[in-house]
């Protein structure tokens, strides 16, 4: 059956509209008779209220309804609350096995909560789910209702149905003397002047202001989805890099997954002063770091850039001066510092050898620590590196080895040939390292070897023939192309609360029948200030009214 | 507008479906950086101590025992005779052992290898590239890997001849 | 003029505006409760002395404004990097916060609630450390200014929203009604008055105990695991200074030294193991403490005025239209609402992205930040449906207003992470 959804002026409704589109006449009653009026919408229909729903429709009125949508923002505010109770994984660098961790340090609860995964809260199914169904909520909220408000807003009687008047929330009606059109003339410009733009129609005004903060939520709404669209593909490979890497003082090296290289050019720390720390930290051996910085070169491949046997050819693009809250920043790739280390690594030598039977020195030669030159000429001798140790020990079989990669205790061993020396060569080990040399008993050990040295020897003469990086500084590389995208979305979201939250959209109807003034004003929020409003234009048309008695009931409860 | 209603509600729906499977799916799976077995092994272009470059795909169709290790990891080492027993064992039967040093430099990897008598591959990695998409912490770490190119299990520590024997059977099982 | 004069005179004026508001407080009081005195013409009373309070106020204000200036004359950077100054900054909002609002609306009785919320937060300001400390790199940022302070204005816009909110409840909470929705709300209103006073009593009791000057130490093994700065797990031996006996030591701990109090000689209890910490021993016992000094103020008001506290103060309220009490505290939130978000989140998130190069890390402080932001959100919603006006949304917003209490000092306190700035104490 069709139902009837004309209205007595004529205009043929939707089924579900509560107030008729065109005179604003109550349709459907909903409380009590005289109660105010369902004004959200205007009382257009709204999609989701249309009869028979199928399935399709099931879904869209579910995600179109405001009170799941406040089911699932506080489902989700509890959901996150659960998250803060202990650690989440993420804050671990190197956990090897987390569900032990949590039992260990936290008990029984703490395994209960790794078991129910909220040890990793954010990225559970059910925490994304959630928000997935919010994203969906706000886009299906706002198809639903933006249209029918649109549509109401845009097409606006001005003369609208006495009871649409008197079921406002403001309301006025009294007695006012002489031509109604002069009335509703004179009072135009007194509306005018405080911002409202108005239209009459011979006994009828409709004057209205600020339309557009009407559409403040739908501007966050969209904000909030383009905000979550963008962090969603910002997981995409490609989009999306975090890496810790240590990049030591004078070394160019390569940043892990992508064709650039950095070189740590300089790095250096500041420390406060005794006299620039306050009283309660001086002289406690506190250091607080005033400010650390690298000073970074970036580079990028040319050519050879995949072949690990070939050296690749760089190409300087940006330098910078990287400190805490001042990255380096090149086309998306950003470094930050992070940390840094002190230690310093021993980078090369360059040792001289010396006769000690005739005292002549031969040749300085570099030394370095990783991939060193395997032969050197100087003088009549030459010099076959055999091997080398970063970190000197003898094992179990008295067998020379490294203890690690780092070269803490180098050590190296040459084949020596020429003049006085047997003609297969003679072994000879060196230590860089003053304190090495004498920890290992250098001289000792090439006694056993052939006694190379009691005729020569490798020696460093000045510390400048030293070469060592001073520190290592930890950079956070990073690369985030998806960023724009947030920071837009949040500056939608910026526009729409400010439109909405510090502009309300206030409509003022006025007619008058028969010498009688009927008012009635409407606005979102705020009606404390629209009664305001009302009270001073109705006192310059000479009508006194006392604030509160425009104040037509109140919603109880 | 009235009749664009409903495709435009199914293909709304459809978009909110396959974005949110993705996003629940990227979320849920993404978040462990471990490989774990079952994952596909990632991966590799490095430069042997026989001066070629050895890549993972010129291994497809073969079992791979990968075994990452360092000269001064004693572990490593003790286990090295092992693996070069299984190379020569296995070798003809579609396995391959290929050895991964962490960081080295070309000299002392070399040295290493010819003082053990190591004729399975061996290569460098330099700028720990292999190490960071492998997420090697502990050394040594060996993965074995099957012909499919699946990783089957993740072994860290030492191995000796029996575990890296049935381990290896494994492999090659049908 | 020196810096250390500078420092000199802040210290003076947050003290005399302190005071200033506190004086301001019984003016309103009298303002309101003087209406029903003989001899006086109500209106007339309190209007005059209605413009006595703001006055005062105003002028409180502005010394918490000399407060803040000298201060950030003297340290050379805006004054709201630890919890003293933060807390001194938010009681300074919610001053200003306060005023715009009485401005607009003329509420005399406003000032009966809103200014012990500033004063209470001012005085818990008070307990941290004043001095002010070198920045560590991570802070030295525009960013930490803005994000801080607009944060703080936001949040101080929701605690008029509360002070209104509140309220609302006791004027409308029918006091002597017998049915169980009736006796229910008594009890929440009675519950959110003893709230209060526990507040009042950790202030008391801080204060109380520094002045007497009260020390005990413990020493206790912690384990600690991995993190992102320090990849190894190691043990570290900590000790602990309580300034206040102690009820609760920490966990797993051994007495160093401690005073007597009134002849308890050693600790009663010892925290279990799930308090983990050695300092969260000692916040433990504090809060034990809190709690008990809070329980006798209210035993011995509820002693002296021989009735709830809730209907103690009902009656004043009398004169107020709750749907005007009910629209003061909606538009406070709504004015609050964009500038929370625009200060907590968005410029959170940028500061987060320059510092550490991600805007977002689930950091308990940012997730709880979310959280206040999702409740308000979610209260702004509900406004929107009939059934949500008056006294439902007043106790969501007055919910709200403890929701971003445990922002600000549950997470800092309670739990750990990247954001907890308190100071070094």
């Amino acid at each position: 059956m069709i139902e009837n959804t004309k209205c007595e002026c004529g205009h043929q409704n939707r089924v579900g509209t509560v107030l008729c589109e065109a005179c604003g006449k109550p349709l459907i009653e909903l409380g009590e008779a005289g109660g105010l009026l369902e004004m959200r919408y205007d009382g257009a229909a709204r999609r989701s209220q249309r009869a028979n729903p199928g399935i399709i429709d099931l879904v869209w009125n579910f995600f179109s309804s405001v009170k799941v949508a406040v089911y699932l923002i506080v489902l989700t505010l509890l959901g996150a609350m659960l998250g803060t109770i202990y650690p989440q994984v993420s804050t671990f660098v190197n956990l090897q096995n987390p569900e032990e961790y949590y039992k260990n340090t936290y008990g029984t609860l703490g395994s209960i909560y790794y078991q129910l995964g909220l040890a990793d809260t954010y990225n559970s199914w059910w925490f994304i789910l959630l928000l997935v169904m919010i994203g969906s909520s706000l886009v299906i909220c706002s198809l639903d209702r933006v249209l029918p408000l649109y549509k109401a807003l845009s097409k606006q009687k001005i003369k609208k149905h006495m009871e649409f008047l008197t079921r406002q929330r403001v309301v006025y009606q009294g007695q006012v003397e002489g031509s109604a059109e002069e009335w509703i003339q004179r009072a135009a410009p007194v509306i005018k002047k405080k911002g409202y733009r108005v239209h009459t129609e011979g006994t009828a005004l409709l004057a209205e202001k600020q339309r557009f903060s009407r559409w403040g939520p739908y501007v966050i709404h969209i904000g909030l989805i383009i905000f979550l669209l963008a962090v969603l593909f910002r997981g995409m490979p490609g989009l999306h890099m975090d890496e810790y890497v240590s990049f030591p003082e004078g070394e160019i090296k390569r940043i892990p997954g992508t064709t650039f290289y950095l070189k740590n050019e300089q790095f250096t720390v500041k420390y406060y002063t005794e006299q620039e720390l306050p009283k309660e930290f001086q002289n406690k051996g506190k250091l607080v770091a005033k400010l650390f910085q690298t000073k970074a070169v970036l580079y990028e491949c040319t050519s050879n850039c995949n072949d690990p046997s070939k050296t690749p050819q760089l190409k300087e693009v940006t330098r910078h001066d990287i400190e805490v809250n001042k990255p380096l920043d090149y086309k998306g790739l950003v470094a930050y510092q992070y940390d840094f280390d002190l230690t310093p690594k021993l980078r090369s030598v360059q040792p001289v050898l010396v006769n000690k039977v005739t005292g002549e020195e031969y040749g300085k030669f570099k030394l370095d620590m990783m991939n060193p030159q395997r032969s050197f000429t100087l003088g009549p001798y030459t010099l076959e590196l055999k091997n080398k140790f970063m970190d000197f020990m003898l094992n179990d079989d008295g067998e020379p080895t490294s203890k690690s990669p780092n070269p803490n205790a180098p050590a190296f061993l040459f084949l020596v040939k020429g003049p006085d020396l047997p003609k297969d060569g003679a072994q000879y080990l060196y230590f860089p390292k003053q304190v090495d040399k004498e920890r290992f008993q250098q001289d000792l050990i090439n006694e056993k070897l052939g006694g190379v040295e009691k005729k020569l020897e490798l020696d460093v003469k000045h510390m400048t023939d030293v070469d060592f990086s001073k520190a290592s500084s930890y950079l956070n590389i990073r690369m985030d192309r998806a960023m724009p995208f947030v920071w837009t979305g949040l500056a939608i979201v910026m526009l729409g609360l400010v439109l909405g939250f510090y502009w309300t959209h206030r409509r003022i109807w006025l007619r008058i029948d028969d010498g009688q003034l009927t008012l009635g004003g409407h606005t979102t929020k705020n009606f404390f200030g629209l009664r305001r409003e009302v009270v001073a234009i109705l006192k310059t048309m000479g009508i006194e009214v006392d604030e509160k008695s425009l104040d037509n009931g109140r919603n109880k409860g | 507008m009235k009749k664009y209603r409903r495709p435009v509600q199914i293909v709304i729906l459809l978009f909110i479906v396959i974005l949110g499977g993705y996003a629940i799916s990227s979320a849920v799976l993404g978040s462990h950086d471990r490989l774990e077995t079952g994952d596909k092994a990632p991966s590799f272009s490095l430069l042997g101590i026989d001066g070629r470059v050895h890549q993972l795909k010129e291994y497809e169709g073969k079992a791979m025992v990968i075994n990452f290790w360092g000269s001064w990891c004693k572990p490593c080492v003790k286990e090295m005779p092992a693996l070069q027993h299984q190379w020569e064992k296995w070798k003809d039967k579609g396995v391959v052992v290929v050895g991964i040093n962490a960081g080295e430099d070309q000299m002392t990897v070399q040295n290493f290898a010819e003082g053990r008598g190591v004729t399975f591959p061996v290569l460098l990695d330099p700028d720990s590239e292999a190490q960071r998409d492998y997420n090697i912490s502990p050394l040594p770490t060996t993965f074995f890997v099957s012909a499919k190119g699946e990783i089957t299990s993740i072994h860290q520590g030492e191995l000796d001849l029996d575990t890296l024997d049935s381990q290896i059977s494994q492999l090659v099982k049908p | 003029m020196s810096l250390a004069d500078l420092l000199e005179i802040s210290k003076q004026a947050f003290m005399y505006s302190f005071f200033l508001y506190c004086i301001s407080f019984i003016a309103f009081a009298v303002s309101v409760i003087g209406k029903s005195w003989r001899n006086r013409d109500p209106v007339q009373h309190e209007r005059k002395w209605g413009r006595l309070s703001f006055f005062i106020s105003t002028v409180g204000l502005l010394g918490h404004l000399l407060y803040f200036g000298t201060r950030w004359a003297a340290a050379g950077r805006i004054p709201v990097s630890n919890m003293y100054e933060f807390m001194s900054f938010l009681s300074m909002m919610i001053m200003v916060a306060f005023t715009i609002v009485f401005i607009i609306y003329r509420k005399t009785l406003l000032g009966l609630f809103a200014l012990p919320i500033a004063i209470i937060v001012m005085a818990y300001a008070a307990v941290f450390p004043t001095e002010v400390q070198p920045l560590i790199p991570s802070l030295q940022s525009i960013w930490l200014y803005i994000h801080v302070t607009l944060a703080a204005t936001g949040e101080s816009f929701f605690a008029v929203g509360f002070a209104a909110a509140f309220m609302y409840l006791l004027r409308t909470v029918n006091f002597d009604g017998r049915e169980k929705s009736d006796r229910r709300q008594r009890w929440w209103v009675e519950f959110t008055m003893f709230s209060i006073v526990i507040v009042i009593g950790f202030i008391v009791v801080v204060f109380a105990f520094r002045a007497s000057g009260y020390q005990a130490v413990f020493s206790s093994e912690q384990v600690v695991a991995a993190t992102e700065t320090s990849p190894e797990v190691s043990t570290k031996s900590d000790s602990v200074v309580y300034n206040m006996p102690p009820i609760v030591a920490p966990y797993n701990s051994k007495t160093d030294s401690m005073q007597s109090f009134l002849g308890m000689n050693s600790p009663l209890l010892h925290a279990p193991s799930w308090i983990e910490g050695v300092t969260a021993g000692r916040k433990l016992n504090t809060i034990v403490w809190s709690v008990i000094a809070g329980a006798i103020i209210y035993a011995l008001l509820r002693l002296l005025v021989r009735r709830p506290l809730g209907k103690l103060v009902s009656p004043l309220l009398k004169g107020l239209d709750p749907d005007d009490l009910d629209e003061i505290s909606y538009r406070a939130i709504a004015i609050g609402f964009p500038i929370f978000t625009l200060g907590a989140l968005v410029f959170a998130m940028i500061w987060a992205q320059q510092a550490w190069g991600r805007f977002w890390g689930w950091d308990p402080k940012e997730v709880w930040a979310l959280i206040s932001w999702l409740y308000y959100s979610a209260y702004l919603h509900l406004r929107l449906s009939r059934g949500f006006q008056g006294r439902k949304a007043s106790w969501l917003a007055v919910l709200g207003f403890l929701v971003i209490m445990f922002t600000l000092v549950g997470v800092n306190l309670v739990i750990a992470g990247l954001h907890s700035y308190a100071g070094t104490n």
